[in-house]
């Protein structure tokens, strides 16, 4: 249980950020169209890659749902953060290009390199928030609107989640 | 039973994420009218795209069916328009009732028929029908396709089975006349291609057109059965007549559905010149 301490921490840091800071933040109306940065997914991302794929399914529902009911999603936080969990094996997988099921996982982001740990990031939060702008606008009316939204996003995610990503992995991982 | 415990524990994350999504769609499809309107019609679109799937692929499969209670049905209302021509040609009120009356009184009778077996590569060939002699088939009937284009007559029937001889067949004799005149010529097929037929001793008179559709003059044919298209005509060598190479209106090699004609006046002709022939011979040893 003492193990898991930090993962709790770590969870609930980034929803409060999400819901307290990132979610109130008043760039101006033409920018707040373009950038909106969600740093959530970490929750997800970050999780011991030695637990089942249930449990994280599950602990991804649990934060989804506080979003939704914190920030008035009506379920697009649960519809787009699943997915990411599902797929957060697989996603592994490919950016570190071997197996995640031997016995040397748990100290797997630790000794990922910083590329393979950064493109597993940007890859899965540009994964997730394409489903959730995608689900936002549910139109393709303004495609090229919706595509710079999502890369402008995802980007401005990536910065302000990567400081993040590095102290986790580094302290608590290693 | 156990199996499918098995099958279930494997992919029960799968079912949880499925689950959690379904709800989670719903939360969110019935959130707004916006949300509602937009994944309403993209979940009717979708499901609209694979009913129509399925409904071609059933399609597809009920096509034989179709197709054979289609060649029925042209082969009645053949029938019936035969009936009809014969009706207008001769009215008067008495044979008006008497045809109206009598279905065996019919010039033509059409029967359906499908083909077992075909051969186009040989200088004779030979068709085989599904059906026989149970089924009211007799030699020396016509068979046309539904559409009305010449296939050939019926040299040999069994039982179950009769064979006909096609137009592609250098044995194949039949009379044929040029769409609107009067001209009458020679079927022949020289064996170089299963396209096309010749067409000899086209009067001298007539004026043959390529494109020029020609019809079957046969007692065992109604009328109006085409044979093929006019590709190219010229004088024979003592220019005493034409002689058309045609484009065969029937494709054989694609041959299926098939109608069988009979000509129910064919067996008094047929003893009408008999009568004649022997007649003939009489005066002849006199």
């Amino acid at each position: 249980m003492y193990k898991y301490i930090p993962y709790i921490w770590l969870v609930l840091a980034v929803v409060l950020v999400q819901i307290f800071l990132l979610d109130n933040i008043d760039l101006g109306a033409s920018i707040s169209v373009l950038i909106r940065p969600m740093i959530f997914p970490l929750a997800v991302l970050l999780l011991p890659v030695e637990w089942k794929s249930v449990w994280v399914l599950l602990v991804s529902y649990a934060v989804a749902l506080v979003l939704d009911m914190m920030l008035g999603g009506s379920g697009i936080y649960v519809l787009t953060l699943l997915p990411i969990a599902l797929l957060r094996r697989s996603l592994l997988f490919i950016t570190t290009r071997r197996s995640v099921e031997s016995s040397d996982q748990s100290q797997l982001f630790s000794r990922m390199r910083l590329g393979q740990l950064m493109l597993y990031v940007g890859v899965t939060l540009l994964l997730h928030h394409t489903l959730f702008f995608a689900m936002e606008t549910l139109s393709m009316a303004n495609f090229g609107r919706l595509v710079a939204t999502i890369l402008l996003s995802t980007l401005c995610s990536l910065l302000l989640s990567w400081p993040i990503v590095r102290l986790f992995t580094s302290k608590v991982t290693a | 039973m156990n199996r499918l415990l098995e099958f279930i524990k494997r992919i029960y994350v799968v079912l949880l994420f499925i689950l959690l999504e379904c709800i989670a769609i719903w939360q969110y499809a019935t959130s707004t009218p916006y949300t509602e309107a937009k994944i309403l019609s993209r979940t009717t679109a979708v499901g609209g795209y694979f009913s129509r799937k399925i409904t071609n692929i059933n399609h597809f499969f009920s096509l034989a069916g179709e197709n054979n209670m289609l060649t029925h049905r042209v082969a009645e209302l053949e029938q019936t328009l035969e009936r009809e021509r014969e009706l207008l040609a001769d009215y008067t009120e008495e044979s008006w009732q008497r045809k109206m009356a009598d279905e065996d009184d019919l010039h033509y009778r059409y029967y359906p028929a499908r083909v077992a077996s075909m051969t186009i590569s040989h200088l004779r060939n030979y068709i085989i029908l599904d059906k026989g002699e149970r089924d009211g088939i007799k030699k020396n009937m016509g068979v046309i396709t539904p559409d009305k284009y010449l296939v050939g007559y019926i040299i040999e029937v069994s039982e179950r089975y009769s064979v006909a001889m096609p137009v592609l067949n250098t044995e194949f004799t039949m009379g044929g006349s040029l769409q609107m005149t009067n001209y009458t010529c020679s079927l022949r097929w020289s064996g170089d291609s299963p396209y096309h037929v010749d067409i000899l001793d086209v009067s001298t008179y007539a004026q043959p057109e390529v494109g020029m559709a020609v019809e079957a003059w046969s007692e065992r044919m109604p009328k109006g059965v085409t044979v093929g298209y006019i590709e190219s005509f010229e004088h024979n060598a003592a220019k005493t007549a034409y002689s058309a190479r045609l484009k065969l209106a029937v494709d054989m090699s694609a041959l299926d559905n098939v109608l069988i004609v009979e000509n129910t006046h064919y067996g008094e002709l047929e003893s009408l010149m008999d009568n004649l022939d022997i007649q003939s011979s009489s005066n002849g040893t006199k």
